[in-house]
């Protein structure tokens, strides 16, 4: 698809308008950002709205206002803490900094254990801008140009001569206090965008990239809200075209814009790395695939490859499955890619998981404008205790999933009513068989040896299916990063000895440390693991969902006897 | 030609949270007059004139000041690197007199302009300030100053890293600016030019003299300011220098 194709699609028109909102915003900051010696803070203050954001999702309001609130205390307790002390402004954010992430992971880990908003909130996406997003930036935008105006000259004179104080030392704090307030207010904004990680590459490097060649203030913020809104703007539709995330592409933009500039400034060299980063940009964009491949049935997008494995299963050759999730991604840090979108955009059926296993196909589909089929599969099955989201390993609710599919797919494509039938028997008589090949399995074990320990609680439904007894997990489920704290594993560790737990097992998608530690302190072996959050990658054992429930069935069943067994 | 005190300072005390750095300091600048600083590194010069111009609470005595205070402080390295014109720093001496979210209207240009002028750099306006001569960049802070209207000006080391011709370019600055009815104090490690001042304030840590200079500037009194390392000039008519009289980092 030609570059420009792409404006006319809703999500690239979002993600554009959030793009200059902001550059708005860094042509009346960044240079002072520079000139005031702000990077750092501005930075900080992006990734400090941690604590806020855990709040917000703890308590339930609106993540930007926790992250603007700790923002503006953030602010508040560096102006403070650096009239107080004398400081330089590095050190006092250093400091204030830590505070708010120790804060933050101690909120996330000990008080709350939900996580989803501030991972989006810290990473953000430019292809999920939603109309509260793009209010923020436009009223960031404004906010913060006016603001630049009036304290333009005070802020020029402080940075000038910090110490010197106008008339016989008494300077208002007033224009200090909003260049910090504005700064805050604009870090948070592109948080939305770009992420905390990425607020530099919008805030910060165009207006450094064009102080290299512009010396006048005012040509200055000109040239960066330029700069800016040309780098995001290109960095998105290079990014819709290759497929990657548009934050990271947008930064590794302007990064190199900002190193050739200059090395421009000190080598006539400058042209040629710019024809080179040319040639291999072009080569970029005319080696991406076409994706329209010809088939006779609907388009299908799932939210995990497990989904997509059934519903290529009942579709045969006759539709087009999209998978979003990759094989063996942990679910909790996706970052939704531009294809996602334009598979959403032209799908009859989105497939989810539910239960806040894939709860960003919401904003996916509704940013790509989907409005066709939406199957949520856990409604249609009983779900355990805790909303639990990994249903699929009970092989009953498999098949109730593989109904449900088919009854879509037909529904949307009634043409291949025959094909979807045939097939979904023929798959759904493979599950039956093996569900009643692990149960044979571990009948041959003790009820009394079927105990299980694991990382992440992830096999309830494993567990209930099999009469499998579950003493503890250490960490909770729907967390792949929360820290278990030293009084949760003393007692995992108690909890493992008294029951004789002969294994441990990890995780396919999960750090092995912690069961490393377990099986260390305990004895019990912790080469076993197993596939928690979905399948693994295509071709190894768990590339599919009969490949993966019987290769967890076969290590626990090894796990509990104490020697090699096979299931299923 | 001397005038009303604007600056009155008696027993005074200043230094950094409650640590005091120079002590009983009592002395006065009138209007017109010149008063040169003198002390080694450390004696307190630049805390005395941060005190001054009102960003260090006194400690102890009392200090009174009637006029508007303009102060050029020891020229830092970083700011030569920041984007502003001759034009823009002297406007930035309207600040002190309205409120920070005015923007410079053109009678204020206009002022700014005429004060470039009066330090000698009418046709400087438009180069940055960064690419001016330290003895130029010292007369645009002079200019700020003007703007301002401040009635009495501390220049804090004005003359170092200056080459003879611009620091004798300004001493008649100064002296022009007295004479116009300004209150001038000079921070500076040249006795020979301090003796050309009306008045002079030796520091080491506290006051140790203060007066006009041919009563001042004697041996015993210079030996003590400067902590005794002193040297005799060769052939010079008794003229006595401090030993590192040069600028320091
Ligand atoms: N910002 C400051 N905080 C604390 N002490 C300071 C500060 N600035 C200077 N001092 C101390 O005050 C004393 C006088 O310094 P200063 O006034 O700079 O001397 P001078 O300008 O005569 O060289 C020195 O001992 C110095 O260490
Ligand atoms: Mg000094």
């Amino acid at each position: 698809m030609l570059v420009v194709g792409y404006l006319s699609l809703p999500f690239v028109q979002r993600g554009l308008l959030e793009v200059l909102f902001l550059a708005v915003a860094a042509g009346a900051l960044g240079p002072w950002i520079i000139l005031r010696g702000l990077a750092f803070f501005t930075h900080a203050v992006g990734t400090a709205a941690f604590p806020g954001l855990v709040l917000a999702s703890g308590l339930g309001f609106a993540p930007v206002l926790g992250a603007y609130g700790v923002a503006v205390l953030f602010a508040g307790s560096l102006e403070v803490l650096r009239r107080r002390r004398g400081d330089r402004i590095d050190s006092t954010t250093a400091i204030v900094l830590v505070g708010a992430l120790a804060g933050g992971v101690i909120l996330a880990s000990d008080v709350f254990a939900s996580r989803a908003s501030v991972d989006s909130l810290l990473f953000g996406s430019l292809l999920l801008v939603a109309p509260g997003d793009l209010l923020l930036a436009a009223v960031t935008a404004v906010g913060v140009t006016v603001v630049a105006l009036f304290a333009a000259r005070a802020w020029l004179a402080t940075g000038f001569d910090p110490e010197r104080s106008g008339s016989g030392g008494r300077r208002s704090r007033v224009p200090d206090l909003l260049l910090y307030g504005a700064v805050a207010l604009a870090a948070i904004a592109t948080l939305a965008a770009v992420g905390a990680l990425l607020t530099a590459a919008l805030l910060i490097v165009p207006a450094a990239t064009t102080r290299l060649v512009v010396r006048h203030v005012g040509r200055w913020q000109m040239a960066t809200g330029l700069l800016a809104a040309v780098e995001g703007a290109a960095g998105l539709l290079v990014a819709t075209e290759l497929n990657l995330p548009p934050g990271p592409t947008i930064t590794v933009l302007a990064g190199s814009l900002f190193a050739l500039v200059a090395v421009a400034r000190t080598r006539a060299a400058a042209a040629a790395v710019a024809a080179a980063a040319a040639a291999v940009l072009l080569a970029g964009c005319g080696a991406t695939d076409d994706d329209d491949r010809a088939v006779a049935g609907p388009r299908i997008v799932a939210t995990t490859a497990l989904i997509a494995d059934w519903a290529s299963a009942v579709a045969g050759d006759r539709a087009d499955v999209h998978a979003i999730l990759a094989a063996n991604a942990d679910p909790h840090t996706y970052e939704p890619r531009p294809h996602d979108l334009l598979a959403t955009a032209a799908a009859a059926v989105v497939i989810a998981n539910g239960l806040g296993f894939d709860d960003w196909i919401e904003p996916v589909a509704e940013q790509a404008g989907f409005n066709g089929r939406r199957l949520d599969l856990s409604a249609g099955m009983p779900v355990r205790r805790g909303d639990d989201p990994h249903w699929w390993n009970d092989p009953r609710n498999a098949e109730s999933a593989v109904r449900q599919i088919r009854d879509a797919l037909v529904a949307a494509d009634p043409g291949g009513v025959v094909t979807y039938r045939r097939n979904a028997d023929a798959y759904l008589a493979r599950v039956r068989a093996l569900d009643a090949a692990i149960a044979a399995c571990l009948a041959t074990i003790p009820p009394g040896q079927r105990t299980l320990v694991s990382d992440h609680d992830a096999f309830g439904y494993l567990a209930g299916r099999y009469r499998i007894t579950v003493v503890g997990a250490v960490l909770g489920s729907g967390s792949g990063q929360a820290q278990p704290s030293a009084a949760d594993l003393a007692a995992l560790v108690e909890t493992v000895r008294r029951e004789r737990v002969r294994a441990v097992f990890g995780e396919e998608a999960l750090s092995p440390d912690l069961v490393r530690q377990l099986a260390r302190e305990t004895g019990a072996r912790a080469d076993l693991t197993l596939y928690g959050d979905g399948l693994g990658l295509p071709g190894s054992p768990g590339g599919t969902y009969l490949g993966m429930m019987a290769a967890n069935a076969s290590a626990l069943a090894t796990g509990f006897a104490g020697e090699r067994r096979e299931c299923g | 030609m001397t005038g009303e005190i604007l600056l009155e300072a008696r027993d005074l005390a200043i230094g950094y949270d409650r640590r005091v750095v120079v002590s009983g300091l009592t002395f006065s600048i009138a209007a017109g007059q010149r008063l040169g600083v003198l002390g080694p590194n450390g004696g307190g010069k630049s805390t005395l004139f941060r005190a001054v111009a009102g960003a260090l609470p006194p400690l102890a005595g009392s200090l009174v000041i009637r006029e508007r205070v303009g102060v050029l402080p020891q020229t830092q390295r970083s700011r030569l690197d920041y984007p502003v014109s001759a034009l823009d720093v002297a406007l930035m001496g309207a600040l002190a007199r309205h409120p920070w979210w005015r923007s410079a209207g053109r009678a204020e240009r206009r002022r700014a302009l005429e004060a470039l002028a009066a330090v000698g750099l009418a046709d400087r306006a438009d180069s940055l300030f960064g690419e001016l001569s330290g003895g130029q960049r010292q007369r645009v802070l002079l200019a700020r100053a003007l703007v301002e209207e401040a009635q009495l000006l501390l220049l804090d080391e004005p003359f170092s890293g200056m080459d003879t011709a611009s620091a004798t370019a300004t001493l008649a600055l100064i002296d022009r600016l007295a004479a116009r009815g300004l209150g001038v104090a000079i921070a500076t490690h040249d006795l020979d030019q301090a003796r050309r001042f009306d008045t002079v304030l030796c520091l080491n840590g506290r006051q140790i003299a203060f007066g006009p200079p041919a009563a001042v500037l004697t041996r015993p009194v210079i030996e003590e300011t400067y902590g005794g390392a002193i040297v005799d000039v060769p052939g010079g008519g008794g003229g006595i220098l401090p030993a590192h009289h040069h600028d320091h980092a």
